[in-house]
C-alpha cells in the first residue's frame, strides 16, 4: 500500500514534470515537441536520478555518521566542487564539458582530503572527526573559492558561483546518460549495504559483535555515497534539501529498517526532485527559480505534516 | 610594488598639500566657485570649488569624465575601467562594488563617484565622515547617462560640455525607433541561463539598434528563464557578451541541450564587448550602429540568412 502510494506520487510527478512547462505545448503535440523531447524530458529524467541519488547519499550518509543531521555535502563536497569549478573558469578552460567535469573533480579531491583527515583520529572514519573534517574542509575550499572570486578580474568568475547553484538547467540526453550509467554501480553498493547498516545503528562495538565488517562497510558506505554526490553536483550543482529531509520523511512511513527505507528514499527523492523543478520552471514564468528554494518550499510542509503523524502514531 | 605605494602615498601628501590650499582659497572667496547638486539618491552634495581629484567607482562615470575632458583630474579607478585606454594609467582602488574607503581615501580625492547601491550609499557616508564629498548616480539607462553627464559637468565646473554630451545622448533618445527588422536575446550567462530583460539598457540600445528583446516582458534588467523559454520564444539570434575581443564563441553553443534553440542551432551568434555594450556610455550611438551592422550581418539571421557566426569585436 505504502508503496503504490509512493509509486503513484513518483508517477505523477514525472507526468507533471513533462506536461507541465513555460512554453505551451498542446496535448495532441507532446510526442512530437521537440521541446518535450530534448528539454522536458531529459530534465524530468535527471531530475529523478539526481534526487534519488540525494536522498540515497543522505540516508546513508545519516547512518554512517549516525548523526540525523547529515546530509549528501556535509563531508566538503560542495565546497570542492565549487573550487574545482571556479578553478576552471579562472584557468580559461574551455569546452561544454569542463565545468561538470571540474566541478566532479573538486568534489572528488575534497572527499579524499576529508577521507585522509578522518585518518587522523587513530579509528578509520571515526564519525566525529569526519564531521569535523567535512565541515573544515568545505569551509576551507569555500573561503578559497570566495578569495579567487574576488581576486579575479574576469565577469565569468563572478557568475561561476551562479553554476554551482544553477539547478537542473543543463539537462540534456548527454547528462542523462552519464547519470544512468555512473550511476547504478554506487547506488547498488549503497543498497546492498542495507542490513549492515541496521547493524552499525546500534553502535560500532555491537554491530562488529553480531558479525558486521566495520570499517570496509564505512569505507564502502563513505565512498559510495561521496562518489554519488559528486556525479550529481557535476549534472546539477548543488541541490541542498532533498538529501537531508527525504531520508527523515521517509523513516515517519518505514521506519528505521534499511532493506525498505533506502529504495524509498531513491523513489522519494526522485519524485520530490522532479516535483520542485516543474514548480521551479513554472511558478513565475517567464522567469525561473532556484529550484533548492522550491525543493525546502515543498519539502518542509509535507516533512511537517508526516512528523505530526508519525509521533501522533 | 613597494615602490609603487611609496609614489602613490607621496603623490597622496603633495595633493593633500594641494587640496588643503584650494580649500583655503575657496573659502576666502565664498560663493565664487562653491556648488551644490542633488545627486540620483537625492543627497545634497557641496564642494567647495569644482572637484580637482575624483575616484570613479564605476567604469561608465570614469569614461564619462574622459569624455568630459576631465580624465587628467580622475585619480582613482575600478579594476573594471577599461575605456577609453588612458583610463588604465589611473590606480585602482579595487573592484567599486563594495568600495574599501581606505584604499579610496588614500587617493585623497575631493570627489568620490559611485553607482546607486544600498551599499555603495553606506560607502557614501563613510566617506563625509572623512570630509570627502560622495555623489551616487544610476547607471542603468541611456538616460542615466545623460543625466550624469550634465551632474559630473556641473560638479567638474565643466557645464558645457556635460550639456553638450548630455544633449547628444538625448538626441539618439529621442529619435524615432525603427521598426524591428529581427527578434534577439541576451544570454548574459548559460547555466542557470540568464538573459537580459526590459529594464536594461541593452534592451534600450537593441530598440534603438532596431531589433526586438523578446524577453522585454520581463521587467527587471535581467532574469533566470528555462532554456525551454528561450526556445518557444525563439529569437532570430543570440547575443553574448564578452570580456575580450575577439571571444571564441561561447561554449554553451557546442551542449546538446542548447540546440533546442533555433538560434543556436543555426549558429545565429553575435559576440559584443562588454565595454562598449555592458553599461551605458557616450559611446551610445556608435553601439547603436555596430548593433544595427552587426543584426544586418548574414551570420546574424538578418538580410542575408546565411549561416556562420556573426561576430565582430
Amino acid at each position: 500500500m505504502k508503496w503504490l502510494g509512493l509509486g503513484l506520487v513518483a508517477l505523477l510527478s514525472f507526468a507533471l514534470a513533462v506536461l507541465l512547462g513555460p512554453a505551451h505545448v498542446p496535448l495532441a503535440e507532446l510526442a512530437r515537441s521537440d521541446i518535450v523531447r530534448s528539454l522536458r524530458l531529459p530534465r524530468a529524467i535527471l531530475a529523478f536520478l539526481v534526487g534519488g541519488s540525494l536522498a540515497l547519499s543522505g540516508a546513508s550518509l545519516q547512518a554512517l555518521v549516525r548523526n540525523p543531521l547529515a546530509d549528501p555535502f556535509l563531508l566538503g563536497l560542495s565546497g570542492g566542487a565549487g573550487l574545482g569549478a571556479v578553478l576552471a573558469i579562472a584557468l580559461h578552460l574551455a569546452g561544454p564539458w569542463v565545468l561538470p567535469l571540474a566541478a566532479f573533480g573538486g568534489a572528488l579531491f575534497a572527499m579524499a582530503l576529508v577521507y585522509r583527515l578522518g585518518l587522523v583520529g587513530g579509528a578509520e572514519l571515526d564519525p566525529r572527526v569526519l564531521i569535523l573534517a567535512g565541515v573544515a574542509v568545505g569551509a576551507f575550499a569555500s573561503a578559497v573559492t570566495t578569495a579567487i572570486v574576488s581576486l579575479s578580474d574576469a565577469t565569468e568568475l563572478r557568475n561561476a558561483f551562479l553554476w554551482l547553484w544553477g539547478g537542473l538547467s543543463g539537462a540534456s540526453w548527454d547528462t542523462v546518460v552519464v547519470m544512468a550509467v555512473y550511476a547504478p554501480l554506487p547506488v547498488l553498493v549503497l543498497l546492498a549495504a542495507a542490513r549492515p547498516l541496521d547493524l552499525l545503528a546500534l553502535g560500532e562495538e555491537p554491530a562488529r559483535h553480531l558479525g558486521a565488517d566495520v570499517v570496509p562497510l564505512k569505507r564502502r558506505v563513505y565512498v559510495a555515497a561521496s562518489l554519488l554526490t559528486a556525479a550529481a553536483v557535476a549534472v546539477s550543482g548543488v541541490i541542498g534539501f532533498v538529501g537531508l529531509v527525504v531520508p527523515h520523511a521517509m523513516r515517519t512511513l518505514w521506519g528505521h529498517r534499511h532493506r525498505p527505507l533506502l529504495p524509498a528514499c531513491f523513489v522519494g527523492g526522485g519524485a520530490l526532485l522532479a516535483l520542485s523543478d516543474t514548480v521551479a520552471r513554472v511558478a513565475v514564468a517567464p522567469r525561473e527559480l532556484p529550484v533548492g528554494i522550491v525543493t525546502a518550499l515543498i519539502g518542509v510542509p509535507v516533512f511537517a505534516l508526516m512528523l505530526r503523524r508519525w509521533s501522533a502514531t | 610594488m613597494r615602490l609603487w605605494v611609496h609614489r602613490a602615498h607621496l603623490a597622496g601628501l603633495l595633493a593633500l598639500a594641494a587640496v588643503a590650499a584650494c580649500r583655503r582659497e575657496g573659502r576666502a572667496a565664498r560663493g565664487d566657485g562653491a556648488l551644490t547638486v542633488v545627486d540620483d539618491a537625492g543627497r545634497r552634495v557641496e564642494l567647495r570649488a569644482p572637484a580637482r581629484r575624483i575616484v570613479s567607482l564605476s567604469p561608465a562615470v570614469t569614461e564619462l569624465l574622459f569624455a568630459l575632458g576631465a580624465g587628467d583630474r580622475v585619480v582613482g579607478r575600478t579594476t573594471w575601467c577599461d575605456f577609453p585606454p588612458a583610463a588604465r594609467a589611473v590606480p585602482s582602488v579595487g573592484d567599486g562594488m563594495n568600495p574599501n574607503i581606505e584604499a579610496v581615501a588614500a587617493r585623497r580625492p575631493d570627489l568620490v563617484v559611485l553607482y546607486r547601491s544600498p551599499l555603495n550609499g553606506t560607502a557614501a557616508r563613510q566617506l563625509e565622515r572623512l570630509g570627502i564629498a560622495g555623489v551616487l548616480v544610476r547607471q542603468d539607462r541611456l538616460e542615466d547617462a545623460a543625466r550624469a553627464a550634465r551632474l559630473l559637468g556641473r560638479l567638474t565646473g565643466l557645464e558645457v560640455s556635460g550639456d553638450s554630451l548630455a544633449a547628444s545622448i538625448e538626441r539618439l533618445l529621442a529619435n524615432p525607433r525603427p521598426p524591428p527588422h529581427i527578434s534577439v536575446a541576451f544570454v548574459v550567462w548559460d547555466n542557470p541561463p540568464m538573459v537580459i530583460g526590459g529594464g536594461s539598457y541593452l534592451d534600450e540600445l537593441a530598440t534603438l539598434a532596431g531589433a526586438r528583446n523578446v524577453f522585454h516582458d520581463v521587467g527587471s534588467a535581467s532574469a533566470t528563464v528555462a532554456i525551454e523559454t528561450i526556445a518557444a520564444r525563439d529569437p532570430d539570434a543570440i547575443v553574448v557578451l564578452s570580456d575580450t575581443a575577439p571571444a571564441p564563441p561561447p561554449s554553451f553553443a557546442g551542449r546538446r541541450e542548447w540546440q533546442a534553440v533555433r538560434a543556436v542551432r543555426e549558429r545565429r551568434l553575435v559576440q559584443l564587448t562588454g565595454s562598449l555594450y555592458g553599461r551605458p556610455n557616450p559611446r551610445a550611438a556608435q553601439a547603436v550602429a555596430e548593433l544595427r551592422r552587426l543584426l544586418a550581418a548574414p551570420g546574424a539571421g538578418g538580410a542575408g540568412g546565411a549561416r556562420g557566426a556573426g561576430r565582430v569585436r
